[in-house]
């Protein structure tokens, strides 16, 4: 019976432990489902086993007795034994706390999941301001690369190079072919934020489409083509935009950035879909942040 | 002491019913071991082409291991038990004893169609409704003639007083009835518009009242597919394999109508935190913690009916496959309401802690009971002594390992899982991407497979030692009292 | 008193029924007529989403997908604003799933668009990497079943007053027109060749060009209306 009960024990703590061990990081103690969880589990596993090694140690070490009732059925018979104490008592005290909890405790808090949910993303919401009213750069970095895996990685990469293509590549700000792509087709995709949108076929030769492509593609850097101004004219001599008219073409500028995740972007790749409201303001900036860094 | 007069029992359509549960059991098991490796290493999805993916199979196990292995088991112990308990041969009715092969033949057939038309991508996607209207009938129609034949047997009973077990089967026959049909209640297309598919059809219900109406039938077909029937066989087999005297009749009283009346009201749990109304997934969550004390009722019941008899749990394995079929019946039945109080539920609800619960319940209760019971009855059935017990005992510990392996590792990913879920870092962002929580299960996802594995082992090993005992057996003179003769 | 019931079939079984059924009759009717409302906002499925919606049953994509969002931040942040119940009244079956070896995909229409989807379909791996979703290259070549989609919102809007070629939204247009089954299979076949307009996949085109509807084309309506 020992080597039993021993036998128990070592079963709930392995099971207790393992699963405490393999879940690691993931286990924040301030999040009280977590505790919770983790405090039904030890019930399942400690109730059970005990109750068990209770029920074994009586075929051990007790013996079948009682008054048997008069009838059997194929052979076998039934005793008119009392039901165990402990059961039926909890059985009561069961029933009790489900009145008591039905009837007394919940309509009077009224409880609702809506609200619970309100109440959270309200206390999330001042925690997060009070703790990131001014962040620095680096704070900003961070946050970024954390949205970044979490929301954008699942496209464009963990390293946000785009999958072998299937979405943006993120470590430059933009490609020749898409740049050729844009010059040809024009380009209307932001049209809240700059409603004109870009005709097509701006400029008509071959060689300076090429060669804009390249200048652009290249970050601006190298010698300015000789049509350059043309784009310069909306897209500013240095590429960095201009308000209602046309979005940074140089780097990822906060208020690029921000236009994208709130109007989504369609281009030869594909599309990709507008994320507006899933960040706050700071966060989106912080992405900003991010983008700007793995490019350098 | 029973009366001298013999009574010449038949087991003809409990034989045939036997043979099924091996044979839907070893189906509806491989394809769950096949399931179980392609979640960990899935390029077995391929093995098909569109037949052989997950998704497409995922129907197939569930139908074929609860309307196939599970049902042929209750069937094959109810046309032995209901004889034996009610005193009364079916020999002594051809109507009933036709009404049995008429019972049996439909259910097959209706088996068979499920195979096919689930292949096919035929379904209705409902959990464990999935089959279409055409073998919607046909099940009502054998689940009719199951319950003529549970009324017809008791109409010409010479025992007056009904058994336990016949109480479970009586509410196992209603209670699916109820369920059955209100949830599978569909609307041909063909039917009304005169187009498309002739088997397709359309759900009575939508949205959130079809989750209700879906629950409230998936949870009760547990509790009276995978609960009530499997009690009704252990509340037999157990104390007539051992000899012993059914521990207590009030506590199997108030342990039966307990158990019928809280079940009902429990499927809420399945709606935690869904659209559901709060009151009502309130009253899930709180009513299956009372649920855990009818069925432990049942469960402690069959282990003090055990008292002072641990000699016989070490030597007669048949008794150590009932008695830890009560076990694991226990922790299944506290881990469920566990899992239903709500702040576990957020973090339990769509891991695979989920299956986990469900597979230490059907594994370790259900599919022990039921092959004990078919340890049982066979030889009692063929006359043969069974065939050896070194397989026996093989099986019982690659089973018990397999199902360890099982529960424990879905244990771990699933709350893995789940915490991983509601992570956030320092700058207020959740830490993990959804495919982090899937790459870091691929070990649990192993070891799980691997215990499928054992299980299905055991299984075969169970399929060869009924087959050899029914061949060559050694052959029976007198019918076994209490303890099945089996080969050392 | 139970022993009673234990000598009498017919009122045991009448007994047992009324301890079973009291439970449903309590859960199922109150609410039964309110949560099946529609919020404002919502419409019933094109007959192109629906036939997507019938491919997404055929293949159980329920199995691994869950469309449910439940209220925590967790989950908002993940997938989008938590799920109401009216969203869901045109829902037949409920797609709620119940599990989540894929994420959920109740707003998916928000945040994956027609190129993902079909390179995720033909590979899942190509666009996520370590994913163990299985691969589906045949949808890119069997045909849907237009008939039975187009049967089904028939019977619907016959049976359940489903609001096809109805004004919902009051601005006196038709917000979800059905009409006969040639109509739907002509309007169904031009939205298909929106949507196919931005896929790369040669057999598809060439499906399209005769007529034919892939079934990942109708798929990938039905995901794209899932906002």
């Amino acid at each position: 019976m020992r080597k039993l009960v021993i036998g128990g024990i070592i079963l709930i703590i392995s099971l207790l432990m393992g699963t405490y061990i393999m879940v690691g990081e993931a286990f924040d103690m301030n999040d009280s489902v977590n505790v919770l969880t983790f405090a039904g589990v030890t019930a399942i596993v400690i109730i059970t086993v005990s109750v068990v090694l209770k029920y074994v140690n009586q075929m051990k070490n007790a013996n079948s007795e009682g008054e048997l009732s008069d009838h059997s059925w194929d052979g076998i018979g039934e005793y008119k034994n009392k039901i165990p104490t402990g059961w039926g008592i909890l059985f009561i005290a069961t029933i009790i706390w489900f009145w008591y909890y039905l009837f007394i405790a919940f309509p009077i808090n009224e409880y609702s999941q809506i609200g619970e949910y309100n109440d959270e993303v309200k206390e999330y919401n001042k925690r997060f301001e009070e703790k990131f009213k001014n962040p620095t750069e680096e704070t900003l970095k961070e946050m970024g690369k954390s949205q970044f895996l979490v929301q954008c990685s699942v496209c464009h990469g963990i390293d946000g190079m785009g999958i072998d293509g299937k979405a943006h590549d993120l470590t430059k700000r933009i490609s020749k072919e898409q740049v050729k792509a844009v010059i040809q087709n024009g380009a209307n995709n932001f049209k809240e934020t700059y409603p004109g949108g870009m005709p097509p076929m701006l400029l008509t030769e071959e060689k300076d489409i090429e060669e804009v492509s390249e200048y652009v593609a290249n970050g601006l850097k190298g010698e300015m083509p000789s049509m350059w101004p043309v784009c310069a004219g909306c897209h500013g001599m240095g590429g960095e935009g201009m308000p209602y008219v046309a979005p940074n073409i140089k780097e990822y500028s906060d208020e690029l950035i921000k236009t994208v995740l709130h109007e989504g972007k369609e281009g030869i790749i594909g599309k990709m879909p507008s994320f507006k409201n899933r960040l706050n303001e700071t966060q989106e900036k912080a992405i900003a942040n991010y983008l700007r860094s793995i490019g350098e | 002491m029973e009366k001298s007069r013999r009574i010449d029992y038949d087991y003809s359509i409990s034989k045939l019913f036997t043979i099924t549960t091996i044979l839907f059991g070893i189906l509806g098991m491989s394809i769950g071991v096949i399931l179980a490796f392609q979640l960990a290493f899935p390029s077995l999805n391929n093995i098909a082409g569109e037949y052989g993916t997950f998704s497409r199979l995922r129907p197939l196990h569930t139908n074929a291991v609860i309307f196939g292995f599970a049902l042929s088991g209750i069937f094959a112990a109810w046309y032995y038990i209901g004889q034996r308990v009610l005193k009364v041969s079916l020999n002594e009715s051809p109507f009933l004893k036709k009404v049995g092969y008429l019972h049996f033949i439909l259910y097959v057939i209706t088996i068979i169609l499920a195979v096919v038309t689930l292949l096919m991508g035929i379904t209705t996607s409902k959990e464990y409704a999935e089959l279409e209207w055409p073998l919607d009938i046909l099940v009502v129609i054998w689940w009719v003639l199951w319950g003529v034949s549970i009324f017809g047997l008791m109409g010409i009973r010479r025992e007056k007083v009904l058994y336990i077990s016949i109480w479970y089967f009586i509410a196992t026959f209603i209670a699916v009835a109820m369920l059955y049909l209100f949830n599978n209640l569909e609307v041909p297309t063909a039917l009304i518009s005169g187009e498309g598919s002739w088997i397709h059809s359309v759900s009575f219900y939508s949205g959130t009242n079809d989750a209700l109406v879906q629950w409230w039938y998936g949870h009760n077909a547990v509790a009276f597919v995978f609960t009530t029937p499997i009690i009704a066989m252990i509340y037999y087999f157990l104390p007539k394999e051992s000899g012993q005297n059914v521990y207590s009749y009030k506590l199997s009283i108030l342990a039966f109508w307990g158990l019928l009346f809280v079940y009902l009201w429990a499927g809420g749990h399945h709606l935690i935190y869904s659209t559901v109304p709060d009151w009502i997934q309130t009253m899930g969550s709180v009513m299956s913690i009372i649920l855990i004390l009818p069925s432990w009722g049942s469960a402690i019941n069959m282990l003090l009916t055990m008292k002072g008899q641990w000699e016989q749990l070490q030597t007669n394995t048949l008794i150590k496959f009932m008695v830890l079929a009560s076990t694991f019946y226990m922790l299944s039945t506290i881990e469920g309401p566990i899992q239903a109080i709500k702040s576990v539920n957020a973090i339990a609800h769509f891991t695979d802690w989920i299956p986990g619960h469900v597979h230490d319940g059907v594994l370790g209760w259900v599919g022990f009971m039921i092959m004990a019971a078919v340890l049982h009855m066979t030889p009692r059935m063929f006359k043969r002594e069974l065939y050896s017990k070194s397989i026996l005992e093989t099986q019982f510990w690659l089973q018990t390992m397999g199902i360890i392996m099982y529960f424990s590792s879905m244990w771990i990913a699933g709350i893995t899982q789940g915490m991983m879920w509601r992570a956030y870092d320092e700058y207020g962002s959740l830490v993990y991407s959804f495919i982090d929580t899937v790459i870091v299960l691929k070990p649990y996802y192993t070891i799980r497979a691997i215990g499928g594995l054992l299980y299905l082992t055991g299984f075969l090993l169970f399929a060869y030692n009924i087959y050899k005992t029914i061949r060559v057996g050694r052959v029976l003179d007198k019918e076994p009292v209490n303890k099945t003769p089996i080969y050392q | 008193m139970f022993s009673w019931f234990e000598k009498r079939p017919f009122f045991f079984g009448l007994l047992v029924f009324v301890f079973v059924s009291f439970a449903g009759i309590i859960e199922i009717i109150p609410d039964f007529a309110k949560q099946s409302r529609p919020t404002v906002g919502t419409k019933p499925y094109s007959v192109l989403e629906l036939a997507g919606r019938q491919i997404y049953i055929n293949e159980s994509c329920n199995s691994c997908h869950s469309q449910l969002i439940r209220p925590f931040k967790s989950e908002t942040d993940r997938y989008g604003m938590y799920s109401l119940s009216g969203e869901y009244a045109y829902d037949r079956p409920f797609l709620w799933g119940s599990k989540r070896t894929g994420p959920d995909l109740m707003r998916v229409g928000n945040y994956r668009t027609t190129d993902w989807h079909e390179n995720h379909m033909l590979e899942p791996k190509s666009v996520v990497p370590g994913s163990i979703m299985p691969a589906y290259p045949h949808l890119f070549e069997k045909s849907t079943d237009m008939d039975t989609a187009w049967a089904e919102a028939y019977t619907v809007k016959k049976v359940f007053s489903t609001p096809y070629d109805k004004d919902i939204d009051g601005d006196n247009k038709i917000d979800v027109p059905l009409g006969s089954l040639e109509e739907a299979k002509e309007r169904s076949l031009e939205e298909a060749k929106e949507i196919a307009k931005k896929m790369k996949n040669k057999k598809v085109e060439e499906m399209i060009n005769r007529g034919e509807i892939p079934e990942i084309v109708s798929l990938i309506a039905y995901l794209n209306s899932l906002k």
